[in-house]
């Protein structure tokens, strides 16, 4: 073993090393580049409550400051399936695929693929 | 042949192997560097309205303990200037109007002492004693409180009668009736606060966004400046919801729109910036922003200027900009921009607004 080692010529074994190099430091790149595993996370008064797969269906119940509030998630879509706030906002926001459903009567927060805010066309934030 | 044993002989010596090694090395610095400077962001329901911080840092963990940070003082400061809770300092100032002073924490003084300086500035345009007009209002049910409501409340709606004690951070309303309301300019104060604690604990870049005021410092991770979106006030779908965006660094920028809340009675728009001066929904613009280094400033001002529409609006920003730098873009009832010379074009899509 070591002597085929020492047969291969320097830079032949730089060359090696660099592609290992190379293509190791792909899995931080692509790990950085692309969004996480999409996910479903809820915070109920600003902590984490529960953490779902986006790609699983089903409803997730939470006791919100309104009482109870049903998150539904269908197709790689998240919905406020109910919710016993005066002005409904978040069920009528309908089906989300990216991004945030807000709730804030009940202060509850569904964020779908991650935990930023997912904003459009490279804009830091959004004022109006 | 010849060429392939030199190159061959070249990569073999030492000369090759560092030329190989220095290839490498350029490319892995750089990348290093680039995930030294990491963007971290979160988000939370607060102070009825949705925060979103973001910061640059070389550390998750510096990142999370500052945004944490943040988070606490926007939520600490919004326990003392909450209206609706009657357990909140503005709650308790507001109980003994007209019978005696009450001693705030520095933030809600602060704050208050802010909201009188640009009702003062705008000669009342925007004026945080408009409480007892604006609870008349119910812009989600869209109920329209008859007019002779409007009409005996207006009275108590004058911040010269708000006396402010610097010495003992004391507040007293002199009638009794009148209501500090100081939700047209807190959510500015607040990023401003959050701003400031991000900075205490070493964060030297970030965005901080309260609803629609955000605050920007230092520059994004790729070294240019924060790009804010702003909304368009006549918005039909996904494709025109922003009208025009505007790169800035160490400045705030928010926005009072017609279209926030609002409801349509008989074909007219109530919405909900009112102006003290009459109690009804002011009709001169449909959205202005305003950009100046502070957000509660920029909170403030953006409602008085709304009130006051573009040409008194503009006036204003003239006078205030001998105090500080400040910029507008206004568009006007009938869709029309009015930008200031350092934020010329920043709308771009003016079809329809």
């Amino acid at each position: 073993m070591l002597r085929i080692f020492r047969a291969v010529p320097l830079a032949d074994k730089v060359l090696f090393f660099f592609m290992l190099t190379a293509s190791l430091s792909g899995i931080f790149v692509v790990r950085e580049a692309l969004p996480q595993a999409a996910d479903v996370i809820v915070e109920v008064d600003g902590r984490p409550v529960r953490t779902a797969p986006l790609s699983v269906d089903g409803t997730m119940a939470f006791n919100g400051d309104c009482g109870e509030i049903q998150v539904e998630i269908k197709n790689s879509r998240v919905r406020v399936s109910e919710a016993h706030c005066p002005n409904k906002l978040c069920v009528q926001q309908g089906w989300v695929s990216r991004g945030v459903i807000v709730c804030l009567p009940n202060n509850v927060v569904v964020f779908i693929g991650g935990r930023g805010t997912g904003t459009k066309k490279g804009l830091d934030a959004v004022t109006g | 042949m010849n060429r392939l044993d030199e190159i061959q002989r070249a990569f073999q010596s030492r000369g090759g192997t560092s030329f190989l090694l220095g290839l490498l090395l350029l490319a892995v610095i750089p990348s290093c560097g680039d995930s030294g400077r990491h963007t971290y962001q979160k988000s939370r329901a607060m102070m009825d309205t949705f925060v979103t911080m973001t910061v640059i840092s070389e550390s998750r963990q510096q990142s999370e303990t500052a945004i944490q940070a943040a988070f606490n003082s926007i939520e600490e400061f919004g326990c003392l200037i909450n209206f609706f809770s009657a357990t909140s300092e503005l709650s308790q100032i507001n109980k003994n109007a007209g019978v005696r002073e009450v001693r705030v924490s520095p933030a809600a003084f602060d704050l208050i002492e802010k909201a009188l300086y640009v009702a003062d500035k705008s000669a009342g345009a925007f004026d945080p004693t408009i409480g007892p007009v604006m609870r008349l209002w119910d812009f989600h049910n869209g109920v329209r409180p008859p007019d002779a409501d409007i009409k005996k409340n207006l009275p108590l709606v004058n911040y010269r009668d708000v006396v402010i004690n610097k010495k003992n951070s004391g507040v007293f309303l002199r009638k009794k009736g009148m209501l500090l309301d100081l939700g047209g300019i807190a959510k500015g104060y607040a990023a401003d606060l959050a701003v400031g604690a991000l900075k205490q604990h070493g964060i030297t870049a970030g965005i901080v966004a309260v609803g629609g005021d955000v605050r920007t410092f230092g520059l994004r991770a790729d070294g240019t400046a924060w790009n804010v979106g702003i909304k368009n006030p006549r918005q039909t779908g996904a494709k025109d919801e922003i009208m025009g965006t505007i790169r800035l660094t160490d400045k705030a920028i928010s926005t009072s729109g017609d279209y926030e809340r609002y409801f349509i009675s008989d074909g007219r728009r109530f919405h909900h910036i009112l102006d003290p001066q009459t109690g009804y929904p002011s009709d001169r613009a449909r959205s202005v922003s305003i950009i100046a280094r502070d957000g509660v400033f920029t909170d403030g001002f953006d409602t008085a200027v709304f009130v006051l529409g573009p040409r008194r609006g503009l006036d204003l920003i003239k006078e205030i900009n001998r105090d500080f730098e400040v910029d507008a873009i206004i568009i006007d009832v009938n869709g029309v921009i009015y930008e200031t010379d350092r934020v010329k074009e920043t709308i771009k899509d003016a079809k329809n607004l």
